[in-house]
């Protein structure tokens, strides 16, 4: 797969080239991909002179960061203490059984990915659900159709 | 130099060295899977663990991984108390149980008296024990071709995107000190594969058997100063050559000297 890596000098700009840039590197190219292509970390490992095997190493430990292409919009279902109780778990049936997709998978058309998260502190809004960067809650299992077409 | 009793006898140590260095130095028998003097101590196997007291203590003991206590002056350790060979026994019933078909591990835990888990036994698992032994040597001799990747169950030795490692030049180095032998490497006529990447290997010149791989011997005149025809003999030709070599030295020694 072949990525526009031209966005990716301006990132290196950011940052000392030395191995401390690591992690903010990768969470800029996380940030402006959505995920890591593969030729950007051998880009990183480059630029920063740290080995490709730990630049790999480090992209795998975080679960912030994803090898593999995210959909456009990225539905967060937690699955907290709090949001369990208040029945996460029906809603996290109810977007997979709409969408035909596991948590932790993309749609084939790059639309949606589902992701769990495990509290994001936002306990009195219990069950809640964050498409891209918005905060939805509480959430109902009939409210997919909103989570899933708003904006 | 400090001493420390161990097993009711007093040993010299210098001050701040590795408990288990010193251990070995004195020949008691401690098992470690994780350890190798060319790397420093991880404590990833805990294996190595002692009991340990002073005599201010009252009574009260510690028990650490030894590869990873530095010693210091009254230290009293005892290396195979019952309490630290159940701690063994512990250990190595959770390695039974992740690593079912390892003779390594099942070897040391018949040792300990420990012929079957009293844990679940994982189904479909390797026999890597996570110790990241193979990493950080490659790491120390400056590679740094494979790594740990993932983290938790999902943790495992792997090079980088999974695909043939860049910077591995086949020294094998990873698959020889594997604790439990699952790295694996095949070895043909005059090829080696490792991490599914195959290397030429260098033939000796005077018999033809087979010595290093010509990327390891490339990787050493260029980084690290030692020519290249150095290898093109192998190790037990050189020594059959010594006498022709070390003769030449001598005769030119006398002829300097008269």
């Amino acid at each position: 797969m072949n990525h526009d890596l031209g966005r990716l000098p301006a990132i290196f700009k950011r940052y000392p080239k030395s191995p401390e840039s690591l992690i903010a590197v990768l969470q800029d190219i996380q940030k402006e991909y959505q995920f890591l292509p593969s030729e950007a970390l051998a880009e990183t490992a480059r630029v920063l002179e740290v080995p490709l095997s730990k630049v790999f190493s480090v992209s795998t430990f975080y679960n912030a960061f994803s090898l593999h292409p995210k959909g456009e919009k990225v539905i967060r279902i937690c699955v907290g203490t709090t949001c369990h109780i208040r029945g996460a778990k029906q809603i996290q049936e109810q977007l997979e059984s709409q969408l035909k997709i596991k948590a932790g998978e993309t749609t084939p058309d790059l639309k949606f990915s589902i992701e769990t998260v495990s509290c994001v502190g936002a306990c009195a809004k219990a069950p809640v659900v964050i498409v891209n960067e918005k905060y939805h809650g509480p959430v109902k299992v009939s409210d997919y159709k909103k989570l899933v077409k708003g904006k | 130099m400090v001493s420390l009793t161990i097993n009711g006898r007093i040993v010299k140590a210098k001050d701040g060295e590795m408990l288990l260095a010193v251990l070995r130095r004195e020949k008691i028998d401690v098992p470690a899977m994780c350890h190798h003097a060319a790397v420093e101590p991880f404590g990833a196997c805990r294996l190595c663990v002692v009991e340990i007291t002073r005599a201010e203590w009252k009574g009260w003991c510690d028990y650490v991984t030894s590869c990873l206590y530095p010693v210091s002056p009254g230290l009293i350790v005892n290396t195979h108390s019952d309490k630290v060979n159940e701690l063994r026994r512990t250990i190595l019933d959770l390695f039974l149980a992740r690593h079912p078909d390892c003779p390594e591990i099942a070897e040391l835990a018949g040792e300990y008296g420990v012929f079957k888990t009293t844990y679940e036994t994982v189904v479909g698992g390797n026999n890597c024990i996570l110790c990241g032994l193979c990493t950080r040597i490659c790491d120390r001799m400056g590679f740094t071709a494979i790594s740990t990747v993932g983290r938790g169950h999902g943790k495992e030795v792997a090079p980088p995107l999974r695909q043939a490692p860049p910077d591995c030049v086949g020294c094998l180095a990873c698959a020889e000190n594997c604790p439990t032998k699952f790295i694996e490497y095949k070895l043909r006529k005059k090829r080696v594969t490792i991490w599914e990447r195959e290397f030429e290997l260098l033939t000796c010149t005077k018999c033809g058997k087979t010595t290093i791989t010509k990327d390891f011997a490339e990787y050493l005149s260029r980084h690290r100063a030692i020519d290249a025809g150095y290898f093109e003999i192998c190790d037990e030709c050189r020594r059959k050559n010594l006498a022709v070599s070390m003769g030449e030295i001598v005769n030119w020694e006398r002829e300097l000297l008269t």
